[in-house]
């Protein structure tokens, strides 16, 4: 059952700032090729439990949805979306960043979560914090310096000895950092858990991490305020993120404007976030709402969704042409959005699972090893067989 | 309320007078004949079901399914509460509440009676204060714990900068196990201390005025005065205190939840070492963020019973203070302060009725 009882009309759900509000107003009166109309519903607080909630009773199921990066999380119950391929999607498939399209696959192979915006990854740091510790300031000599992780380590060690700074707020930090830029996660395509394999992409992130942790490279920032303050004292001269970090930082430390730069992580770049859209299949018309999601994702709209609210393309051609505007002052003139182009041309393809929610104690055990030092062996021991116990329990092992 | 149905003179003799009445017509009357006060009724009883019982009968069967929500209810008979108990996530959770619950309750009653002593006295602008004890308890949460989190940072907050500059080390606040249960303890005090102190000035104030003056004119002194007189007189306006103050207790979540924010992943619930994960917390990370409302919905009944036994022996100590006055076994100087105690009796009464209006006023 659909939210409206207008024919001509579609309910879309949304969250704020996650869709073009400019592009939505014109669908409102008419959505381009088609003869219907659009209503944009901007749905406040924990839009999961919103969502799944009105899918489980079968009512109020809005025609379009936006869905979040953890859109597997909707794959187990995959039949309740509709295939987005014979629709016409599959003709579009090469318009789009090939990992983009994959995380939106179902492992069944059906094109249900397709691409909007997405969150390609690198470093993010202080240009003249580092030039005063004598270490490469300049983008390119520091990505040449740190193409390893071990040269990574290696600044961020440099960095602690002289200024005695940080180089990131947390060791969770650069274990989500380089989970996300590895085509290897917590699960294997069968949803088989893998983390606990000898030399599996989850232990070497732990490592990782744990080694950063111990080393000074990260400053044992736990809460949102230590981390902000951090960024905007100076304590912290760096952060691996995504693209849509960029805007966040400006807001939080508007007094470093002009010292920020940006460097091509260690190994290559991942993805962070990055939302998509699906058509419930109670959804009124199929056909109309996947017409407005071709719309709404085509590469000119994209590069207007850039210039209006930084979301970035999932389309490559949006590039092509200089209708992408973006503001470099905050970076020192370095060109932001060709950084972030380059790096997104690089992303790994990956498989995220459902279940990867379930693996929360990774994080929680390496913050008690960053925190309270508590033994990294016995940690995670404690986090693998927190998650065993309840992947046992869930009847996933 | 128990506390002011045993306390109040003459309730007894009310119930005895409807069962003398020999009305039997009326109670034979049909049913039909009342409808307009049954539809009069009707909207809270249908809120009540719809959102009230269907929810609470929903999770106990919820409670033997494994559901995420979406796909077909799965029966699993106890298997979610065979999984709690030996779960020590939700162990590491039941010692939370209680410590946080001991440790910000038993300063905070102290710490309100002594307040409410002190405006008692006659001080000026007393409006003033009133006012300014209640602000915290209408602040938005969500604006407290950005102001605790900025106060009670582990590097730049101003708590840990005062200490650094009188020469202290930094306490880790947000970092550590016990730096946590102290924030969000010191959060609850601040929040509620206020608002207990306005019971108790309540309950002060219905203290007939001549038990004081006399201990005055023998000399007492006012910690006498605070520990002898005005402490036992309270002593039902106290039992209320703790007893609303043990049920905010077990179910602590908006503090923790917000100071440490559930918004990124189910990961930092709690807080480092899940230091702040409380019963209420952890139950709200399995239904919403693990989409386990099956589990969820077995927490949320292992609380139940939680809430239950304090519940009963909050009822027994209050039960066994009332059967003290007349047990044989009281020693003397029980008697004699059973015999002050009957002499003050309405005056505690009406301490118990003054404070519960003013909680209605506040909440309306």
């Amino acid at each position: 059952m659909s939210i409206s009882s207008d024919p001509d009309l579609l309910v879309l759900w949304y969250w704020t700032r996650s869709i073009n509000p400019n592009l939505l107003d014109q669908a409102a009166r008419q959505i381009p090729d088609s003869t219907k109309r659009l209503r944009a519903d901007v749905v406040g607080g924990n839009y999961d439990s919103k969502l799944r909630t009105s899918l489980a009773g079968g009512a109020y199921i809005p025609d379009i949805a936006g869905v979040n990066s953890n859109c597997s999380l909707y794959f187990p119950n995959e039949e309740r979306f509709v295939d987005l391929n014979p629709l016409g999607g599959s003709e579009l498939k090469s318009q789009f960043y090939d990992w983009k399209w994959q995380l939106g696959t179902t492992p069944k192979g059906r094109m249900c979560f397709w691409p909007m915006d997405t969150g390609p990854t690198g470093l993010y740091y202080r240009n003249d914090l580092f030039a005063k510790a004598g270490l490469p300031s300049d983008p390119d000599a520091l990505g040449e310096a740190i193409k390893t992780w071990d040269g990574y380590l290696d600044v961020g060690t440099q960095l602690r000895k002289k200024l005695d700074i940080a180089l990131d707020i947390n060791a969770g930090a650069v274990f989500g950092c380089y989970l996300n830029s590895s085509e290897e996660r917590y699960f294997d395509r069968q949803d088989r858990p893998i983390f606990s394999q000898s030399g599996s992409a989850v232990r070497k992130a732990w490592d990782l991490a744990v080694q950063a942790a111990k080393l000074g490279v990260t400053g044992n920032l736990q809460t949102s305020n230590d981390q902000n303050a951090g960024w905007s004292s100076g304590r912290v001269a760096g952060h691996l993120e995504a693209v849509w970090w960029g805007p966040i930082l400006a807001d939080t430390a508007p007094d470093t404007k002009g010292k920020w730069r940006l460097a091509n992580q260690p190994v290559k770049p991942g993805n962070s976030g990055g939302s998509f859209l699906m058509v419930p299949t109670t959804s009124k018309d199929p056909q109309a709402a996947f017409d407005f999601i071709k719309w709404l994702t085509n590469a000119e709209n994209q590069a207007k969704t850039f210039n209006t609210i930084q979301l970035f393309p999932s389309t490559p051609a949006s590039f092509t042409g200089d209708t992408l505007k973006s503001d470099n002052s905050f970076y020192g003139g370095q060109e932001y959005q060709t950084f972030f182009r380059k790096a997104a041309e690089q992303v790994p393809i990956t498989y995220v699972s459902p279940y990867e929610n379930l693996c929360a104690p990774f994080g929680s055990e390496l913050t008690n090893v960053e925190t309270a030092g508590k033994d990294p062996n016995q940690a995670w021991d404690d986090a693998v067989a927190a998650v065993d116990q309840v992947l046992h329990k869930r009847g996933l092992v | 309320m128990a506390i002011s149905e045993s306390a109040r003179p003459g309730t007894a003799t009310r119930p005895a007078s409807f069962a003398e009445a020999p009305d039997g017509e009326r109670r034979r009357r049909p049913l039909r004949s009342y409808w307009p006060q049954y539809v009069a009724v009707a909207p809270f009883y249908i809120l009540f079901l719809v959102f009230g019982l269907f929810p609470v009968v929903f999770s106990v069967v919820l409670s033997f399914t494994q559901w995420d929500g979406i796909s077909k209810l799965k029966f699993v008979g106890l298997a979610q509460y065979a999984f709690l108990v030996q779960d020590p996530r939700f162990w590491t959770s039941v010692a939370n509440t209680l410590i946080i619950w001991v440790i910000s309750t038993l300063p905070m009653l102290f710490l309100a009676l002594l307040m409410a002593f002190i405006l008692h006295q006659n001080i000026r602008g007393k409006g003033f204060y009133r006012v300014a004890f209640f602000i915290p308890n209408v602040t938005s949460l969500v604006a407290v714990a950005v102001v605790f989190s900025s106060v009670f940072s582990d590097s730049f907050g101003l708590i840990n900068n005062a200490l650094t500059a009188l020469g202290a080390a930094n306490i880790p606040w947000l970092s550590s196990d016990w730096g946590i249960k102290v924030t969000i303890a010191v959060m609850v005090i601040w929040r509620y201390t206020g608002y207990n102190a306005i019971i108790y000035l309540a309950g002060l104030q219905s203290v007939p005025t001549d038990l004081y003056e006399a201990a005055r004119v023998d000399g007492a002194s006012s910690t006498q005065i605070f520990f002898r007189i005005t402490i036992p007189l309270l002593r039902p306006v106290i039992l209320f205190t703790l007893i609303t103050s043990t049920i905010g207790g077990l179910s602590l979540f908006t503090e923790p939840q917000v100071l440490f924010g559930t918004g990124a992943s189910a990961s930092s619930a709690g807080g480092p070492g899940d230091a702040g994960l409380t019963i209420v917390l952890y139950q709200y990370v399995q239904a919403f963020f693990n989409f386990d409302f099956g589990y969820a919905s077995a927490i949320a009944w292992a609380l139940f019973v939680l809430s239950a036994v304090v519940a009963f022996i909050n009822f027994r100590l209050l039960r066994d203070r009332d059967d003290a006055m007349g047990d044989r076994k009281v020693p003397m100087f029980q008697r004699r302060r059973a015999a002050a105690r009957a002499r003050s009796r309405a005056a505690e009464s009406d301490a118990v009725s003054a404070s519960r209006q003013t909680r209605e006023e506040v909440r309306s």
